[in-house]
C-alpha cells in the first residue's frame, strides 16, 4: 500500500504550519525563481543561447567559473589543513582562530570588498609589497581570486571539522599497530574519511564563489572580457533595461547553481551508502 | 615469543592507572587479563602494544628490552574493542592493509598479498566477504575480520581488548572457540583482556586476575584456571571468580 | 628514556605540528584578519572625530535607519517562517520532505544578483503584478517592499536550518506528553517546544540578522540605490567609496564590521554554553 501523502496525527498545527511554510516559500522563493524560468521559457532556448553565445557573456561566465574553481580548490586544501589544526592541536589563540574562520560568513560582502581592495591596491599594505616585484593584484584577475578565496574559506573547514572530531582514535591506532607510518595513516585512513565532507564543502564554496558580487566588484576592475564577472553583466543588462538578456544570463547562472546543488546531494547519498554516514 | 613485564607502572597525570606489576608470559600461551573496570588491564595491554608508554618499568620480548620500540616496530597484532575496521575500505583491503603499508623494499607483490588475504579469510571461515564493506557485516563477522587483519602482518604476539564484549551470547561462544582454534593453529603468544570470568576460565591457559585501587591496578593472582578456582589467593579473587 | 620523548600513535611529529600551525595562522592572518584590520585603519585614517562626523551625515543616517527597518521587518518574518517550517517538517510525516528541505535551502545556492533579478522579474513595473501594484501606489521594485523581499530571499533558510536538526533530535515525545495532559496546540508550543529550541532560534536569528543587514548584491539590483530613500548601508558604502569619500565609506563599513564581530561573539558564546541545544553539525 502506498504511503499516504500526509500521515494523520494528533499533533496540532498542521494546517497553520503547512500554510505558512508553503505560502511564504512560494511567495519569497518559488514564484520569483519561477518568474525567471518563465521569462527564459518565453525567450526560448534559441533566444537564450543567442544571448549567452556572445564573447562578452562567455568571457564573464567562463571567468567567474574558472576563478571560482581555483579559489575553491585552494580552499579545499587549506580548509582541510585548517580543520585539522583547529581540532587536533592545542596552541595559544586557538579559540580566537576558530572564531575568525567564520568571519567571511559574518562580514558583509561590501565591507569585505572595499577592505580587500584597500589592502591589495598598489597603495595598500600588501599591494605595495607586491607592486615592488611587479605583481599587480587589485583590478586584475588575481584580485578577484583573492576575494573569492576569502568568501569561500569557511566552507570546507566547517564541513570537515565535525568529521575530524568524530574520528575514532582506535582506527588511527589500529593503522599504527599494523605497521603504517603516520604519513601513510594520514593518506590512506584519515583523508578518505574526510573526503565526502571536504568535497561537499568544496562544492558549497564553488557555488558561493560563482555567484559572488559584493566582495568582488570593487577589486575586480570590471573590464569586459578580462575582469568582468557574470553577476556584473546581469546588472549592466538590467540598467539598460535588457530584461531578456539579463534573464538569459541569470538562467545560465541558475543552471550552474542547480548542477552544483545536485552534485552535493549525490556526494552525500554516495557517501552514506558507502561508509554509512557523511 | 616470550614476554616479560618488569615492574611496569602507569600514571595519567595525578591518576594512577597501574601499580608496578610484573609478569612473565611463556611463549605460545593464551593468557587472560581478567578483572573489573578500573583494574588497569586495558592499560597494561596497550603498553604491551606500544600505544601507551609506561611511567616506569620495562617490557622484554624474548629477553630483549622492547620498551623503546615504536608501535610500528613492535609487530603486535592488536584487536580493538570496537574492532576499528577502516570503514571506507573493503574487507580485502582492510586485511591487506598492514602488508600494503610496508615500505617499498619489504612490501610483498600484489599476487602474494592476495594469496595471504585469501588464506586468512579461509582461516576465519569467511571466504566470500572480501569485497564487502564493514558496514555490511554483522558484529561477529567484523570481529573476525579485525582478527584476520591483525594476523596478516605476521605478528609476534596477538593482543585483544575485550574481543567478545559487544556480541550476543551465541556469537560469543562461537568466536571463543574460533579464537582458541586460531591460537592453536598459529602458536602465537596471545593475550586478551576481559571482565567476564567464564570467558577467561574457559579459554585461557593462564589467567591473570587484576583489581583496581587508589594507587592503580595490581595483579592479585596468576595461574592456571583450575588452580585459581581451587586456591584463590585473596578474598577479592574468591569473590570475583564466584560472581 | 623519559615520557617526554614518547609520541602517541595518533600524533604527528612536533616539527610537522609546528609547521602546520604556523602555516594555518599565517594563512588566516593574511586572508581573513588583515582585511578586518584594514576596515578600521582606513576608517580612522583622519582620526576618530572625522570618522564619527561622517556618520552623522544625512545619507549615512538615512541608510542606517533604512537598514535597521529592513532588518526589523525581514528577520522576524523569516523567523516565523523558520519556526513554522521546522514544526511542519519535524512534527509530521509526509512524502516529499527531502524535496521541501532542498527548496528551502535553494536561496543558499543562488547568486544574490540572480535573486534580485528574480524579484525584479516578478514584481517589476513592467510585469503584470508589479504594474498593477505601482498603479495602486504600492511599488515593490525600487522601493522598500522590494528590498524586504530580496533580503528575505537571501536570508530565507537561516532560521529553518538551525531549528530542523535540533527539533529532529529532540523528537516529539514531550509535545505528545503535553497533549495527553490536556494542553492545547498553542500552549504546547509556547510552554514545551519554544523553551527547548530557544537557543537554536536565537542562533538562527543572529545569523539571519547579520546577513540581512549586510546584504549587498540582491539589494543593489532591487533598490535602485536611491540616495536617502532606498539606499541601505551596504549600497551607501559603495556610493561613498565610488565618490572617493574613503573615510565615510570605511566608517560605515566599520559599523557593519563591528556588528559582524558582535554576531561572532554571541554566536561563540551560544556554542560554548548551549552546544547541546544547537544544530548538531553545522553545514553552511
Amino acid at each position: 500500500m502506498k504511503a499516504p501523502l500526509i500521515h494523520r496525527s494528533p499533533m496540532p498545527g498542521l494546517g497553520l504550519s503547512m500554510g505558512i511554510t508553503l505560502t511564504m516559500l512560494s511567495l519569497v522563493v518559488l514564484i520569483p525563481i519561477g518568474a525567471l524560468l518563465l521569462k527564459g521559457a518565453s525567450y526560448g532556448p534559441a533566444g537564450i543561447w543567442e544571448t549567452v553565445n556572445r564573447p562578452r557573456v562567455w568571457a564573464a561566465l567562463f571567468l567567474s567559473f574558472r576563478l571560482s574553481l581555483v579559489a575553491a580548490l585552494f580552499n579545499l586544501v587549506f580548509g582541510v589543513l585548517l580543520a585539522w589544526v583547529l581540532v587536533r592541536y592545542r596552541f595559544p589563540g586557538r579559540r580566537l582562530l576558530d572564531a575568525a574562520v567564520d568571519l567571511p560568513f559574518a562580514l558583509p560582502t561590501a565591507v569585505a570588498g572595499i577592505s580587500l581592495t584597500a589592502l591589495y591596491a598598489p597603495t595598500g599594505a600588501f599591494g605595495s609589497l607586491a607592486d615592488q616585484i611587479g605583481w599587480k593584484i587589485a583590478y586584475t584577475q588575481w584580485g578577484i581570486l583573492i576575494a573569492l578565496i576569502f568568501v569561500g574559506l569557511p566552507f570546507v573547514a566547517r564541513t570537515v571539522q565535525p568529521v575530524i572530531e568524530e574520528i575514532e582514535r582506535e582506527v588511527e591506532e589500529a593503522s599504527a599497530t599494523l605497521g603504517a607510518s603516520r604519513l601513510y595513516t594520514l593518506r590512506h585512513v584519515i583523508l578518505p574519511m574526510l573526503m565526502p565532507a571536504a568535497l561537499t564543502g568544496f562544492a558549497l564554496a564553488l557555488a558561493r564563489a560563482v555567484g559572488e558580487y559584493g566582495s568582488v566588484i570593487f577589486i575586480a576592475g570590471n573590464i569586459p572580457l578580462v575582469t568582468e564577472i557574470a553577476p556584473l553583466l546581469i546588472i549592466i543588462q538590467l540598467e539598460e533595461f535588457n530584461y531578456d538578456a539579463a534573464a538569459a544570463i541569470g538562467i545560465a547562472m541558475l543552471l550552474i547553481s542547480f548542477a552544483l546543488l545536485l552534485a552535493i546531494n549525490l556526494i552525500q547519498v554516495w557517501s552514506r551508502r558507502r561508509i554509512g554516514h557523511v | 615469543m616470550h614476554i616479560e613485564i618488569d615492574a611496569i607502572s602507569k600514571s595519567f597525570g595525578a591518576t594512577a592507572a597501574l601499580h608496578p606489576v610484573s609478569l612473565a608470559i611463556p611463549s605460545g600461551a593464551l593468557v587472560a587479563l581478567l578483572g573489573p573496570s578500573g583494574s588497569g588491564k586495558t592499560t597494561l595491554l596497550r603498553i604491551l602494544g606500544g600505544l601507551e608508554y609506561p611511567t616506569s618499568g620495562r617490557v622484554l620480548f624474548d629477553g630483549q628490552d622492547a620498551t623503546g620500540l615504536t608501535v610500528q616496530q613492535r609487530r603486535a597484532g592488536f584487536v580493538f574493542q570496537s574492532y576499528a575496521l577502516f570503514r571506507h575500505m573493503t574487507v580485502f583491503d582492510n586485511i591487506a592493509y598492514g602488508l600494503n603499508a610496508r615500505p617499498r623494499g619489504t612490501r610483498p607483490p600484489k599476487a602474494e598479498v592476495a594469496r595471504r588475504v585469501t588464506n586468512l579469510l579461509d582461516l576465519i571461515q569467511l571466504p566470500d566477504i572480501g569485497s564487502r564493506y564493514p558496514s555490511q557485516l554483522s558484529g561477529g563477522q567484523r570481529q573476525r575480520v579485525a582478527l584476520a587483519r591483525a594476523l596478516a602482518i605476521e605478528p609476534r604476539m596477538l593482543l585483544l581488548d575485550e574481543p567478545f564484549g559487544a556480541l550476543d551470547a551465541k556469537v560469543r561462544k562461537e568466536l571463543r572457540q574460533g579464537l582458541r582454534d586460531i591460537h592453536d593453529t598459529t602458536g602465537l603468544t596471545t593475550i586478551f583482556v576481559t571482565h567476564d570470568q567464564d570467558e577467561a576460565m574457559e579459554l585461557a591457559d593462564l589467567v591473570v586476575v587484576m583489581s583496581g585501587s587508589q594507587s592503580g591496578g595490581r595483579i592479585e593472582q596468576i595461574g592456571k584456571p583450575q588452580d585459581i578456582r581451587a586456591r584463590p589467593a585473596s578474598a577479592f579473587v574468591r569473590d570475583f571468580i564466584a560472581a | 628514556m623519559s615520557d617526554a620523548t614518547f609520541r602517541p600513535a595518533t600524533e604527528e611529529t612536533p616539527l610537522a605540528r609546528r609547521l602546520l600551525i604556523t602555516l594555518v595562522v599565517l594563512g588566516l592572518g593574511l586572508l581573513v584578519l588583515a582585511p578586518l584590520v584594514v576596515v578600521f585603519v582606513e576608517a580612522l585614517r583622519q582620526g576618530v572625530g572625522e570618522a564619527l562626523a561622517s556618520l552623522t551625515h544625512r545619507d549615512a543616517w538615512a541608510a542606517i535607519r533604512l537598514t535597521l527597518t529592513i532588518a526589523a521587518i525581514s528577520v522576524p518574518l523569516n523567523a516565523i517562517f523558520g519556526v513554522a517550517a521546522a514544526w511542519f517538517i519535524t512534527k509530521f510525516d509526509f512524502r516529499g520532505k527531502a524535496v521541501l528541505i532542498t527548496l528551502i535551502d535553494l536561496p543558499f545556492s543562488v547568486s544574490p544578483v540572480v535573486a534580485g533579478l528574480c524579484i525584479v522579474l516578478t514584481f517589476g513595473a513592467n510585469t503584470a503584478i508589479g504594474g498593477w501594484l505601482v498603479g495602486q501606489g504600492y511599488p515593490i521594485v525600487f522601493a522598500m517592499p522590494g528590498i524586504i523581499l530580496a533580503t528575505m530571499f537571501v536570508t530565507f533558510p537561516f532560521v529553518a536550518r538551525e531549528l530542523i536538526p535540533v527539533m529532529i533530535e529532540q523528537g516529539r515525545t514531550e509535545e505528545e506528553a503535553a497533549l495527553t495532559l490536556g494542553a492545547g496546540g498553542w500552549r504546547v508550543f509556547w510552554t514545551v517546544t519554544l523553551p527547548n529550541i530557544r537557543w537554536a532560534l536565537l542562533y538562527g536569528v543572529l545569523l539571519c540578522n547579520a546577513r540581512a543587514m549586510g546584504e549587498f548584491g540582491a539589494v543593489a539590483v532591487v533598490s535602485g540605490k536611491i540616495r536617502g530613500q532606498t539606499a541601505t548601508i551596504p549600497t551607501t558604502i559603495e556610493m561613498l567609496y565610488q565618490e572617493y569619500l574613503s573615510v565615510a565609506a570605511f566608517t560605515l563599513a566599520a559599523v557593519l564590521a563591528l556588528l559582524a564581530l558582535v554576531t561572532l561573539l554571541l554566536k561563540t558564546l551560544l556554542e560554548l554554553r548551549h552546544a547541546d541545544q544547537l544544530a548538531a553539525t553545522h553545514r553552511h
